[in-house]
């Protein structure tokens, strides 16, 4: 493999990875705010976070 | 002081129990032998190279015997709720730290002594009288062994899949005294003397008191939880 | 109380942003700007993800250490839930910077691992955010968790300096003859544009983690306090 094949290979990955796991974060980030907010106005709470 | 004699207490309780049971001391004294026998059929050691594969393999059976003394090590607290007895006595709970490393490093001495001599039997070595100053180094690295083994033997007394879990934790933060120790151990052998061992034999001293006095002062929160 | 939520998360968005401008330019000068180097030739442009990968993941190792710390000294859940989430990201700059280092000695030292002091260390560091993770995940009870998990970040985090010192005299003790020393980097004629690259480059990286830090955060504080309405049911 030539040189800039492992550059964009190690570039690559890193990159990748990075993206998988803001939009995990940011799944779950959604996620728990639906629960939140289901919960908060189910329970009846006035509260503010 | 009171600490002193709450930890004598502690210490005695613990010794005596095992001076009736021999549940520890003998399992450990046994699975080091069988290490060795097992580490002689796995590794071909050539008469030169026995003095460099030596003390790694030497401290490898110690390490692993050493953790299974350590799963062990709060055994009889856990029985009969025994350390939430404990717990409500007035008692210092650094006592019990101090007890229980004082209790693992006796007994990791004891089978060391014995598995020490086998070792050099079993693989047919010279330098017998070198042993002591090998001996010195184990000994400082077994302080570390135990001061950082009976932490993290009661940071995982609660956890699930706990005699894997021990090891996973404490062997990465042991590294130092592996290093040092091996070297050490390598060095006398190479040298006879300790001359160029004193950095390593620094890191061990330095890495005893360090954790040593973390240990103690953790141990309280640790054991509460 | 709203009203420092929506600061912090603005906060947050101008981080994101901040870091996603950094890191455009950042590519740009590591792989268009900046020359191939004069020894390593282009395979060392995986340095400038690389280094600011390994700082990130000693930062992060910090983070859990403070949060482990003030965790255990003043016990608020805030502390626990800022250890664990810089334990998570650390656990991954941490595989980053592993794979990276990999990669790059691949070409350059022919070998996919060699246990040099640098990729040693790091590897070790890995296994310590790992211990601090499964050890949170195998204990049942919560606040034992964060307590004993909080221990391993205080007391890894000690030991690191020591760890540092023994593998670093054991691998300058043993130097095996036929490879180069990797833990220097052969940079001679250092052309400015690399330089721009590095500072660029790590910018980038600190953005990000902060940002990801930030939002790991603040997912870990609703998701506490979903448990806390669930378990009382209203009464906060």
């Amino acid at each position: 493999m030539s040189a800039w094949g492992f550059v964009f290979l190690a570039y690559g990955i890193v990159w990748f990875a990075l993206l998988i796991y803001l939009g995990n974060l940011k799944r779950r980030f959604r996620k728990v705010e639906r629960e939140l907010s289901s919960l908060r106005s189910s329970g009846g709470l006035k509260k503010n976070a | 002081m009171e600490l002193l004699k709450q930890t004598l207490w502690v210490l005695w309780k613990d010794l005596l129990l095992e001076l009736r049971r021999r549940e520890s001391i003998l399992a450990m004294f046994f699975f080091g032998t069988l290490l060795l026998f097992v580490f002689h059929f796995a590794f071909e050691i050539p008469a030169e190279k026995a003095a460099e594969m030596a003390p790694g393999l030497l401290w490898l059976a110690f390490l692993f015997t050493g953790t299974l003394g350590l799963t062990q090590l709060f055994q009889a607290e856990r029985e009969n709720h025994c350390l939430d007895a404990l717990l409500l006595s007035p008692m210092d709970r650094a006592s019990l730290y101090l007890a229980k490393v004082f209790f693992n490093l006796f007994l990791m001495l004891l089978i060391e002594l014995v598995v020490f001599p086998l070792f050099w039997v079993l693989f047919n070595l010279a330098f017998w009288n070198l042993l002591p100053s090998l001996f010195l180094v184990a000994f400082l690295g077994t302080i570390g062994f135990c001061v950082l083994g009976t932490l993290f033997s009661a940071v995982t007394l609660k956890a699930r899949a706990r005699e894997l879990l021990l090891p996973l934790i404490l062997f990465p933060l042991m590294i130092p005294v592996i290093l040092a120790t091996v070297r050490g151990m390598e060095i006398i052998l190479r040298t006879g003397k300790f001359t160029e061992a004193f950095s390593w034999l620094r890191l061990l001293i330095g890495f005893d008191v360090i954790f040593f006095t973390v240990g103690f002062l953790i141990f309280e929160w640790v054991i509460e939880a | 109380m709203a009203g420092t939520m929506q600061k912090r998360g603005r906060g947050r968005r101008v981080t994101g942003i901040l870091a996603l401008a950094f890191i455009l330019v950042g590519l740009y000068f590591a792989l268009i700007e900046a020359p191939p180097d004069a020894y390593q030739g282009d395979v060392q442009r995986i340095m400038y993800v690389h280094i600011p990968s390994i700082l990130t993941a000693y930062l992060s190792f910090f983070i859990v250490f403070i949060g482990s710390c003030l965790f255990l000294w003043k016990r608020e859940k805030r502390d626990d839930i800022l250890a664990r989430s810089a334990a998570e990201i650390g656990v991954l700059f941490t595989s980053l910077t592993i794979i990276e280092g990999s990669i790059w000695g691949k070409p350059t030292w022919g070998v996919w691992w060699t246990w040099d002091a640098r990729l040693t260390l790091t590897a070790i560091l890995l296994l310590i955010f790992v211990g601090y993770l499964m050890l949170r995940s195998l204990i049942e009870d919560e606040n034992r968790g964060a307590v004993c998990s909080a221990v391993v970040g205080v007391i890894g985090f000690l030991d690191i300096p020591l760890i540092h010192m023994s593998v670093y005299w054991w691998r300058t003790l043993h130097q095996p003859p036929s490879i180069l020393r990797p833990d220097k980097l052969p940079w001679e004629n250092v052309h400015p544009s690399m330089l721009i690259a590095l500072a660029v480059n790590f910018a980038a990286f600190i953005l990000l983690y902060f940002y990801l830090l930030s939002l790991r955060f603040r997912v870990g504080e609703m998701e506490e306090e979903v448990k806390t309405l669930k378990l009382y049911g209203g009464a906060s």
